[in-house]
């Protein structure tokens, strides 16, 4: 009997050592140093504020893991389009990255993205349901870092001067811009350059279809939006282009001339989207800002697009490179990047104290126009060809006097192509 | 049984000088320096054979064979035939670019090689502030092209640039130069022409401080102008330099990217996207690595093209 208990208790303490071994194991790793690989478009040298948000971050984070390291590549949105399926077809992603959602599952079909870990499955107060930050595959990708839609920015002074009162419908839009034209201003600002992956034009496309409610993709992922609905936005910028309202540079012109060109005075309004609010409430105080004007259907709802995280398909270290991506979007880490002008993505984040201080209302006001005024959908993997497609058809309806309607079916064939 | 003896000569000369003996005949001393001197060039050309291989023909090989598979991104996929050229050649914007291709090389070429001769004989006769003036001449050569294009697309802005500030208030408007098809075009191969011409301009500078200073005494004395200098003295000793001068910035402006990538990145309407821009924009901006292989295999027989006609020149010349 005794020697029964012996046994028993050697087996239980053998038992006891495997187990105590086997939950060891992986926090050892764990604690094991870790360098993250992290590509992000911010500079942190940079002075301005989300850049040091930003560096801020990193630094606490370090802190509170001082065994994982974070080294940070600033490369540019177009850099990391070209970048990223020549490095995920060389297994050498980075381990983290950030993306712009509509972009998200064509760098998930260029191999570019590994799933997110279960982990991923636990934050559930996302502001809007990740749905579209998926691969081919349906498996979560990415998460939201940052909320953005579109919104119309009009300069006070220069609507003053020509006795224009700030316009709510697309047919106002035309009517306010030809008046600002006449005066000497650009009336409105867009561009038709793919310079910088034709962002501005993009971005202007995607909440103008949320608005008339035209699904931009059919269900086999074909682009199929030369539609009656489609069509209203390439006849909005003819009637622009007929009424002389569109700067004589539009061809050329992009995201950053245009918003240049509204925080200096020569441009009269543009649609761009509301990450600008915050920079132009201090650099531009006769820029304000209103809801999209209302198209047909009398909706001003915009698409919700903005940044994303997602972890590289080359990254050996999941699991810290998930804990960087879980604080950069937490409470701590988002309330940081508010503080620069970000629109956090989880409701918990809200709670922060920052958001309840005077300085916080203007990302309060722009979270809570997002919240309102935008709704987020499903993008197919071919995102960069339906903007160049968008900025070759705006370029063709300048340069060569084309209609509405072909503006919108060579855009939707670029896409197809 | 004569071969056999001379192979044998050979074995009995290798297997002394491979035991470090010297061959007992006079005639076989040099012999051997040379096999000596022969395994040495190996020497030289083993490493520079690989770096060929390894830089060019390893590259072209990958291309063709990038060319003659689908491909998905930059992952390369099932064997696809030539299905990539068919697809090249049917295409109807091929033609175009090769036409702007042409128009944006010769053009570049017909500015930067006059300039580059007309400043290298500036420079030659100029006998104050030389090495100064020299700099000068080479500043623009010496910025990237990246730097070249970002300066003047700045300088053209309609918004801010300097030179809309001149033309506004000369009462011609914004100088929107890259706006429209043909200022756009223009305006690219200026500004690439204005980039090259010193290499043009070093180039000749090279050769016009070969030309024997006596027979322009003798022309002086003769009573000849410049302008019988430069027809009867100055070409003719330039003529093979002007060849090799035309291939060189030839193959450059064919191969152009940067500065267009920078200024216009092919646009408006393709305006100014010659062959190598459709190999820079299918390759990362449509992801299209087989259709980018096969234009660059034209581009390859393009420039092969080039070569041939300007050694068929140079060795008239030498003729």
């Amino acid at each position: 009997m005794i020697k029964k208990q012996w046994c028993f208790a050697v087996a239980m303490g053998v038992a006891a050592s495997l187990l105590a071994a086997g939950c060891s194991a992986p926090s050892s790793e764990s604690k094991k140093p870790v360098t993250l690989t992290y590509w992000d478009f911010l500079d942190p040298s940079q002075d301005n504020p989300r850049a040091k948000a930003l560096k801020e971050n990193i630094a606490n984070f370090e802190a509170a893991n001082p065994n994982i390291h974070v080294q940070l590549s600033v490369v540019s949105l177009g850099d990391m389009l070209n970048r990223l399926p020549q490095v995920a077809a060389a297994g050498q992603t980075p381990d983290v990255f950030k993306m712009f959602t509509p972009v998200v599952p064509q760098m998930a079909a260029a191999g570019a993205y590994k799933p997110l870990p279960d982990q991923a499955t636990q934050v559930t107060d996302w502001l809007r349901p990740p749905d579209n930050l998926v691969n081919g595959d349906g498996k979560q990708v990415a998460v939201p870092y940052e909320y953005r839609t579109c919104q119309l920015y009009y300069n006070e002074k220069i609507l003053k001067k020509i006795g224009a009162q700030v316009p709510t419908t697309y047919d106002e839009v035309v009517a306010v811009a030809k008046k600002a034209a006449a005066s000497g201003v650009t009336g409105f600002g867009t561009g038709f350059s793919d310079t910088d992956n034709s962002a501005i034009i993009g971005t202007f496309f995607d909440c103008f279809m949320s608005q008339v409610g035209q699904d931009i993709w059919d269900k086999e992922g074909k682009a199929a939006f030369a539609t009656p609905k489609g069509e209203e936005f390439g006849k909005f910028l003819t009637d622009l282009r007929d009424a002389k309202a569109l700067g004589s540079n539009v061809v050329a012109d992009s995201y950053g001339t245009v918003a240049d060109g509204l925080a200096n005075g020569t441009v009269a309004m543009a649609v761009l989207g509301t990450e600008r609010a915050v920079t132009f409430s201090k650099t531009a105080p006769d820029l304000k800002w209103t809801p999209l004007p209302m198209a047909s259907t009398g909706d001003k709802t915009g698409a919700t697009i903005g940044w994303t995280l997602g972890i590289g398909s080359g990254s050996e270290h999941v699991d810290a490179a998930w804990k960087f991506i879980e604080y950069m979007t937490g409470p701590k880490g988002a309330a940081e990047m508010a503080t620069g002008g970000e629109v956090p993505t989880r409701d918990i984040t809200y709670k922060e104290p920052y958001f309840s201080t005077p300085e916080a209302k203007k990302v309060n006001d722009i979270a809570e126009y997002v919240k309102s005024n935008s709704k987020p959908h499903t993008y197919s993997d071919n995102w960069t060809a339906l903007a160049a497609g968008l900025s070759r058809a705006g370029q063709s309806l300048v340069l060569q006097g084309r209609s509405g309607s072909d503006f919108i079916k060579s855009a939707q064939d670029a896409a197809n192509k | 049984m004569s071969n056999d003896h001379t192979a044998a000569r050979g074995l009995a000369r290798e297997t002394l000088a491979g035991a470090g003996e010297t061959p007992p005949t006079r005639r076989g001393a040099p012999t051997a320096r040379r096999g000596r001197g022969d395994r040495q060039v190996w020497l030289y050309v083993i490493p520079v054979s690989a770096v060929f291989l390894f830089v060019f023909v390893g590259p072209l090989i990958y291309t063709a064979w990038t060319a003659l598979h689908e491909t998905t991104y930059y992952q390369i996929g099932e064997f696809s035939g030539l299905n990539s050229f068919v697809k090249l050649f049917s295409d109807p914007d091929l033609r175009k670019s090769i036409g702007t291709t042409l128009v944006f090389s010769l053009g570049a070429l017909v500015i930067a090689l006059p300039a580059g001769l007309l400043s290298a004989i500036v420079l030659n006769d100029i006998s104050r502030f030389k090495r100064t003036v020299r700099s000068l001449f080479l500043l623009t050569w010496l910025m990237s092209q990246a730097t070249a294009g970002t300066i003047w697309v700045w300088f053209l802005n309609p918004n801010f640039g300097p030179a809309t500030a001149i033309t506004t208030s000369l009462g011609f408007g914004p100088t929107d130069v890259f706006t429209t098809p043909a200022t756009a075009l223009l305006a690219v191969t200026l500004i690439t022409a204005w980039w090259s011409y010193p290499q043009a301009m070093l180039l000749f500078l090279g050769a016009l401080q070969t030309v024997p200073e006596e027979l322009r005494e003798s022309l002086r004395v003769d009573g000849g102008g410049i302008w019988h200098g430069f027809v009867h003295i100055t070409l003719p000793y330039l003529r093979n330099t002007i060849v090799s001068v035309v291939v060189v910035l030839l193959m450059l402006y064919v191969q152009m990217v940067t500065i267009i990538l920078v200024t216009t990145r092919g646009g408006p309407l393709a305006a100014t996207e010659t062959l190598s821009m459709r190999v820079f924009n299918q390759t990362f901006n449509e992801f299209d690595l087989s259709g980018a292989s096969a234009t660059a295999i034209l581009l390859f027989a393009v420039n092969i093209v080039l070569t041939l006609v300007a050694i068929r020149f140079r060795r008239k010349e030498t003729l």
